[in-house]
Order: C-alpha cells, then sequence, then structure tokens
C-alpha cells in the first residue's frame, strides 16, 4: 500500500509544476508498487525499484545493503552508480561503520547534508573508487520494527543536499524494498517447506518398502505373528521385521529410528539388513544388541539411534527371550485369564549413540495362546481432540480380553488408536507387533 | 519460533533454548550445539527450561552434540528438563546416557 501521508506536500507557488511533480511521485511509488508484487525474485525487484528510485530521487548512485546477522556485517544487495559493481566487489561494512552502518545500527533515518565533515562518513569507500560522496540520504530497511538492511542514495544531481522531503518519499520506497525482501524470504522458506515435505514422501516409501510384506508361516501352526505400520508424514521412523531362523525359532523386531527423511530412512534400511544377517550368526538377543549398537555407533550421522524390542520364541518350548534397547515395555496377553499384563523389565539405552553399551536378556515363559504385544510410541502419545494421550495404561485395558490371534490384535489397536485421535492429524508413526505361542 | 543463545557460566557454555524443539526447529539447535563442539568447547550446559515440548529430532540433535563431544572427552550435560520432556527421556532410557540435573546449578557443581 501507498503512504500518501509521507508523499511531498503540495507548496504554494507554481501550483502546475509542483502538482505534475506530485503525480511523476505518485506514479513512481504505483509503479514500485507493481514491481514488488509482479515477481518474487528478489535481486529483479530490488534492482528495478532502486533504478526507479535513484530517478525520482535526481541521485548520481544508489544502494541497498542487507544485514547478515551472524558476521555483523552489511552486505550489498545493489549498488547503482558508475563505481557500484567496483563497490560491491571491494567493500564490506561493519553494522555501525560509516553512514550506512550507523543507520543499521540505531534503525534511524539520517540526512547528511556534507558526508565529508560527517565524523559517521567512512571515507575509505571514496579514497577505494575515486568516488566523491557529497551528501547521503539513508532509510533503514524494516520489517516488524526489525531492521534488516538498509537503503540510500548518493549526491543529489542538482547539487543540492537532500532534504526532508526528499527524505519521506525515499523511506516510502524503503518500505517497498523490505515488502520485496520479505516477500522474496518467504517464498523462498516455502519452496524450502516443499521440497523438504518431498523428501519426506520419498523417505516414507523407502520406509514402507522394507517393511515385511507377509508373516512367516509355521507348517506346525506352533506359533502366529503380525505386524502392522502406519507411516506419519512428520517425524517417524517406524519398522519392524520377522526373522526366521529355523523351523521352530522365529524372531521378531520392533524398532523406531530416531530422526526422519531420507538419512533416517536408509539408516532403517540398513539396520533391517544388519538384523537379519546379525540373528544368522549369533542365537543370543543381548548379544546381537550389542554387535549391533556398535555397528550403528560406528557409522550414525546427526545422532541418529533407534529403539528397539527383539523377541525370540523357541516355539517347542514356549520361551521367548527378549532384550529391549530404550524401547516400551512388551505387554503380554494371558490366554487363559484374558488379561493383559505390563511387563517391566531391564530396559537399556537405546542402540546407536554410545560404543561398548550393556544389554540384558530376559527370558519369558508363555502358555499356549499366549501373546506378546509391542507397540511403537507413536501408539501411547497419539493424542485425541483435547490433548490427552492414549497411553499405555489405556492400551493394557483395550487387550484385557479374549483374543483370536495376533491379526486381530494388530488391527484392533490401530483401529482403535485411530478412532480416538479423529480428526487430529497423526504425529507420528504407528506400529503394532504380536507373537502368539499355539502349541508345542 | 526457536531461540538459541550461548553464554558463558563457570567453566561452561550454557546453550539456552526457548520454543519446542522438533523437525523444524532442531536445525537451528544443532547449528550453534555443533559451533561449541567445533570450537571443542570442554564442558557445555544444554538450558531445557523454556522448552516445553521436544521430539525425537530435537533428541537426537542432543544425542549428536553427546557423541561430538565424547570425541575429545568434554561434558555435555542437560538441566531444567519439563516434565513432558523428562519423560520423553527417561521412557527411551536415554536417562542412562545423558547427564541431567534439576537446575544450572547442581550441573555446574558437578562439572566443578
Amino acid at each position: 500500500m501507498l503512504d500518501q501521508t509521507n508523499l511531498p506536500p503540495v507548496a504554494d507557488g507554481d501550483e502546475v509544476s509542483q502538482l505534475r511533480a506530485r503525480v511523476d511521485t505518485l506514479s513512481s511509488l504505483i509503479e514500485v508498487s507493481i514491481i514488488v508484487n509482479s515477481t518474487l525474485d528478489l535481486d529483479e525487484v530490488i534492482n528495478l525499484v532502486m533504478e526507479k528510485a535513484q530517478s525520482v530521487m535526481k541521485a548520481e548512485a544508489s544502494a541497498v545493503m542487507l544485514l547478515n546477522e551472524e558476521t555483523g556485517y552489511l552486505e550489498w544487495q545493489v549498488a547503482l552508480g558508475e563505481v557500484g559493481q567496483q563497490v560491491q566487489e571491494t567493500i564490506r561494512l561493519k553494522i555501525g561503520e560509516g553512514i550506512a552502518g550507523w543507520v543499521a545500527q540505531t534503525g534511524e533515518p539520517v540526512i547528511v547534508p556534507d558526508a565529508q565533515k560527517d565524523p559517521r562518513f567512512a571515507n575509505r569507500v571514496d579514497k577505494q573508487t575515486g568516488f566523491v560522496t557529497k551528501s547521503i540520504l539513508a532509510v533503514p530497511l524494516k520489517v516488524k520494527e526489525k531492521v534488516i538492511g538498509i537503503a540510500e542514495v548518493i549526491n543529489r544531481v542538482d547539487g543540492k543536499a537532500f532534504n526532508d522531503d526528499d527524505l519521506h518519499l525515499f523511506s516510502t520506497f524503503g518500505r517497498q524494498v523490505a515488502l520485496a525482501i520479505e516477500n522474496a524470504r518467504m517464498h523462498k522458506f516455502m519452496l524450502e517447506q516443499q521440497k523438504f515435505e518431498q523428501q519426506l514422501e520419498a523417505a516414507r516409501i523407502i520406509q514402507e518398502s522394507f517393511l515385511p510384506q507377509k508373516a512367516p508361516t509355521d507348517k506346525f501352526s506352533r506359533f502366529r505373528v503380525a505386524g502392522k505400520s502406519i507411516a506419519a508424514s512428520s517425524i517417524g521412523g517406524d519398522f519392524f521385521d520377522y526373522i526366521e531362523i529355523d523351523e521352530s525359532t522365529v524372531g521378531l523386531v520392533t524398532g523406531d529410528v530416531a530422526g526422519k527423511g531420507i538419512p533416517a530412512a536408509l539408516f532403517m534400511a540398513r539396520l533391517v539388513s544388519d538384523f537379519r544377517f546379525q540373528t544368522q550368526i549369533e542365537q543370543d538377543p543381548a548379544q546381537i544388541l550389542h554387535t549391533i549398537n556398535n555397528l550403528l555407533v560406528d557409522r550414525t550421522r546427526r545422532g541418529m539411534f533407534v529403539t528397539l524390542q527383539y523377541l525370540l520364541l523357541d516355539s517347542l518350548a514356549g520361551k521367548v527371550k527378549s532384550a529391549n534397547a530404550g524401547h516400551l515395555p512388551l505387554i503380554k496377553l494371558c490366554r487363559k485369564s484374558g488379561q493383559s499384563e505390563i511387563l517391566v523389565s531391564e530396559n537399556s539405552a537405546p542402540l546407536g549413540i554410545l560404543q561398548n553399551m550393556q544389554f540384558s536378556c530376559q527370558a519369558i515363559q508363555l502358555e499356549p495362546g499366549d501373546m506378546l504385544i509391542c507397540v511403537t510410541d507413536g501408539i501411547i502419545e497419539a493424542k485425541n481432540k483435547r490433548g490427552k494421550l492414549f497411553s499405555m495404561e489405556r492400551l493394557a485395558s483395550l487387550l484385557n480380553r479374549k483374543w483370536d490371534g495376533p491379526d486381530q490384535v494388530v488391527n484392533e489397536v490401530i483401529a482403535n488408536v485411530n478412532e480416538f485421535a479423529r480428526g487430529v492429524a497423526q504425529h507420528d508413526d504407528l506400529t503394532v507387533t504380536a507373537l502368539q505361542w499355539v502349541r508345542c | 519460533m526457536i531461540e538459541v543463545s550461548v553464554q558463558d557460566v563457570g567453566n561452561a557454555k550454557v546453550l539456552s533454548i526457548t520454543g519446542d524443539v522438533d523437525l523444524y526447529s532442531s536445525p537451528e539447535v544443532r547449528k550453534e550445539l555443533m559451533a561449541l563442539t567445533d570450537q571443542k568447547v570442554k564442558n557445555i550446559l544444554v538450558d531445557l527450561n523454556k522448552v516445553s515440548y521436544m521430539d525425537s529430532s530435537g533428541v537426537a540433535t542432543l544425542v549428536e552434540g553427546l557423541q561430538q563431544i565424547g570425541k575429545y572427552k568434554g561434558k555435555l550435560a542437560l538441566f531444567g528438563l519439563h516434565s513432558v520432556v523428562k519423560e520423553v527421556f527417561e521412557l527411551s532410557r536415554l536417562d542412562k546416557v545423558f547427564d541431567i540435573y534439576p537446575d544450572q546449578d547442581s550441573a555446574l557443581e558437578k562439572l566443578s
């Protein structure tokens, strides 16, 4: 929007020429407004605005400098005039240095009638370029009251110093430049977000492609396993896998990689493959976790780690060995009583953080028909519309009944969580796995 | 939006975080934390008093800091964890790998 209150007032005297000047100024400002709204290319828009500003202000040179908050330097965005190119290539101003630096530091506009006599003036710019700076008009560029840079015009072509009318007019240009910068930055931010979302989608596809398509079948019907994982669009990294050791021994691993995006998906893919390999050469779950942990610490990037629960069922005896690395506790479902029980056991830190962590192995004796359920934190941390968490207790209570088998459990738990969190965006992956010992 | 600042306190650098640490804001925390570990700062304390939520990408950032500081035998400790954030650490047994203190004074005392 154009701020007409800042336009130069129409003075008495030659009213026609004054009015004409005012119409010219308004036309320029309308043009500037059109330029600002026509393109999101920051360089292009600022160049066009400053060319217009320099011509309307009837100045020899003009510049826009943006503040780099990290370095504390003002960086040239545009420098127009006969030495503009040279200035951009050779000169850097620290915040507080020179007239531009003073404006950036104080956030105040300034008219300098005779730069050579002003102690704030950095005359090394003139010395290096041979340009002679006489008068300067500089205004801060502000977004939400924060100084993001400065715009300045140098030397009126008629040789006079800049005046208050010039200041009002140039301030309007300054506001347009700041708006253009803000628009371009917002656009860039949105493009980056979009790119990020696309990466997350690619990662989700990688992640899902590593999940097992179907559960192993046991020709003796001694055990049944099932798993289901629903990926969220933002954070996540859940996975599970079935590991067939031999005819009577089956493993079930359930995990959650901290981190998201393609690196986390690749981390998970390698982990699944390492796990399959390691379970073929070692049997003890605690030892497997120890080995995998050291492998992961060696190659982890950006602090990625994984919480993981590994179950190994000997289906000839109904014995389960379990090892837990920072993962949620198991829930045991007793076939006979229909009761669920949270199995609080020894739990170690997640995998991939520190070398040579110790992991312990728990032994669980099942009765025929008993099941062990493992979930990831997306299940118990799912929120409903009132912000209430699904919770471990609610899960245990939901499971407190007799079930047909693992498939029914995983499907109903996921459906129940979805129902609970209806109308709330899924924030994290949801994963449920179940292992049932049927009989000897 | 998140704000991250660094101050010298005693023999440590205190990295104070204000805001939720999630997938979108954790890169800012990472930048400041890695700047400290790149300089091989011996003692780093992370002030989480003004963090009411942290997701796994935030935790991963702190884990990376812990791994980096471990390479040059420095120390990284956390203090001022809100109950929700504390739960995240306890649930995943990350309290086994991080030194966690109730406040800055107790963290500094332990470092000295």
